[in-house]
């Protein structure tokens, strides 16, 4: 089955940004039979600043990565904190190893105070993410505060993104990242100047 | 087995003291831990190259030279030597002359080393590290096995009829341990060759380690050097040890948690249980080392690390002397249920009598 890891950078406990990225998560579901993964960084949060010290990624980490970047596709939702990502949401993105999300779908969301900061989404989030060469669909959803209690408007973002993430997933090979172990470049080769990209 | 320890040569304030050691305080404590290493009996002591403060091991041969000759019996190596940024020419040039000097008390390790700007002051490309690393290996390989060499590649001046002198002590060229932390490159290259190959594993999980040298191993034995398990297999470890385990944490934990490359991060509980780190009594760093070759394979060399992050020179000559007492256990322990067929790290003695013993077949 196609798999999708749900990536939430929420601090707030309930959170909007979980719900949101539930939200998102379902809407995909509702189109395509997938396998959801979620992930809270604030219960990885230790880890994500241990592994920026010591370059590497403890167990509970290292699982959580792995579901991202195994996942077909990806749902990521970050609060908006002064006007960008938040700095958890933004370290996390930078302990994945770099390609590990060349080429994925991804659905972005943001959650925010005000509405007057929605360009978050295309100002921040969508760089970031085509600097990794992700493949973004082109709906994200922002959720202000006061969108959780309009009618409408938030429902139909949402649904417009997700069936847009479906859309890429269903006609999609599921996931094979490079193992740079398994399929060794020989040495003739690695003497003639050829890498892995 | 082989049992030595390496020093990366930082000049680290001692946190509890505040106190930072002068440069040639720090030098000359490196050269009282060599011997100090060959007077507790361990069997290599190897220096790590730097060209940037804090560190001050630029110069490795001047070391290891002087080391050579207050010494009887230690193996002078290194860990790492930088291939990819020295020019491979006089990288053979500067091994075979400290050969020579102590009388094949020789190897080195190769490493691309880990500080960006040494590539732009040394003239290369940090992209090209790889690259490096394959080109300028294979030139010194061929400098030290053919009297004259005609060269030409991508990353260095072409040479003409060119001989490096000296020749390598009686023919046979110092043995080569490619160290890695994480590139399947390095293995691929080290399996080539039939060299050793170090896994620097002090900063890391041991899983991942695990998948690097089963790959040297399988294509160690893919190009015909020897079976799998034949592979020549280098780990490190990093300890503290008191008599007493708490005491060996209580008096560790201000260096570890200051440390450079990991302090300010886990907690020194978490390193221990993901890193080979140790800290404890002699007697848990016998059990954590034996278990390395679970994990591992029987292996031939294990060096630690014991003079980093600020100890202070007598701390670190007691780690020694500790080290000194449960070698012997290790030693004892490695080789029961050793298979035959695993073979010891070369030495100057072993692969002379091997080049010996080919020439006596060719004829
Ligand atoms: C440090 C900080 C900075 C913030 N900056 C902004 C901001 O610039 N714009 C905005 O709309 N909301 C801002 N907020 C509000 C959060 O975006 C809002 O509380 C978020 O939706 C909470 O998400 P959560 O419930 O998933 O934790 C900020 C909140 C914090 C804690």
């Amino acid at each position: 089955m196609t798999t999708i890891a749900v990536v939430s950078a929420g601090l707030s406990e309930p959170s909007s940004s979980h719900l949101l990225a539930d939200r998102l998560a379902a809407g995909v579901g509702a189109v395509l039979p997938v396998e959801v993964r979620t992930v809270h960084l604030r219960d990885v949060a230790r880890d994500v600043a241990d592994n920026l010290v010591t370059g590497f990624p403890s167990a509970r980490l290292k699982a959580v990565v792995d579901d991202v970047v195994g996942a077909d596709g990806l749902i990521a939702v970050t609060p908006t904190f002064n006007a960008s990502y938040s700095g958890l949401f933004k370290s996390f993105v930078d302990v994945l190893e770099p390609e590990s999300l060349a080429g994925k779908p991804v659905l972005i969301g943001a959650t925010g105070g005000t509405e007057r900061h929605s360009l978050v989404l295309d100002y921040a989030l969508r760089p970031l993410f085509a600097y990794l060469k992700a493949d973004v669909v082109p709906t994200g959803v922002y959720a202000a505060s006061s969108d959780w209690g309009s009618p409408q408007g938030l429902s139909d973002r949402i649904d417009r993104a997700s069936a847009e993430l479906a859309g890429l997933l269903a006609g999609r090979a599921p996931a094979a990242p490079v193992d740079k172990f398994a399929d060794v470049v020989p040495f003739d080769q690695l003497l003639a100047g050829k890498r892995h990209s | 087995m082989q049992f030595g320890v390496f020093t990366v040569g930082d000049v680290t304030p001692d946190p509890t003291t505040g106190r930072t050691p002068t440069e040639a305080e720090r030098i000359k404590a490196m050269v009282a831990i060599a011997l100090k290493a060959e007077e507790v009996g361990l069997d290599v002591f190897a220096t790590g190259e730097h060209h940037n403060p804090p560190f001050v091991p630029s110069s490795p041969t001047t070391m290891l030279g002087y080391i050579a000759a207050r010494t009887e019996r230690l193996v002078l190596s290194t860990a790492t030597t930088l291939i990819t940024t020295n020019d491979p020419v006089k990288i053979a040039e500067d091994f075979a002359m400290l050969q020579h000097l102590a009388d094949g008390r020789v190897d080195l390790m190769m490493g691309r080393g880990n500080t960006g700007p040494v590539y732009p002051w040394f003239g290369k490309d940090i992209r090209d590290g790889i690259d490096l690393a394959i080109e300028n290996y294979h030139l010194l390989h061929r400098l030290w096995r053919e009297d004259v060499v005609d060269w030409e590649g991508r990353h260095r001046t072409p040479l003409q009829s060119f001989t490096s002198t000296p020749r390598p002590l009686d023919g046979v060229p110092p043995f080569v341990w490619h160290g890695s932390i994480r590139s399947p490159e390095i293995a691929e290259q080290a399996a080539y060759y039939g060299d050793g190959f170090f896994a620097n594993n002090i900063f890391w999980p041991k899983e991942h380690f695990i998948r690097l040298i089963n790959l040297y191993r399988e294509r160690y034995e893919h190009y015909g050097h020897g079976s799998a398990g034949q592979a020549v297999v280098g780990l490190g470890g990093q300890v503290f040890m008191r008599r007493n385990s708490q005491d060996a944490v209580r008096e560790f934990r201000p260096y570890f948690d200051n440390a450079p490359v990991y302090g300010h991060g886990p907690s020194l509980e978490d390193f221990t249980s993901q890193t080979p780190l140790t800290v404890g009594s002699p007697q848990e760093v016998v059990e954590k080392t034996l278990s390395f070759r679970q994990h591992f394979g029987d292996y031939q060399r294990q060096l630690f690390l014991v003079d980093h992050a600020g100890l202070p020179l007598k701390t670190v000559l007691e780690q020694l002397d500790l080290l000194g007492e449960i070698v012997p256990v290790l030693r004892r322990e490695f080789a029961a249920g050793r298979p035959a067929e695993v073979p010891d790290a070369p030495t100057h003695a072993s692969l002379r009598q091997a080049a010996a013993q080919r020439k006596a077949e060719v004829r």
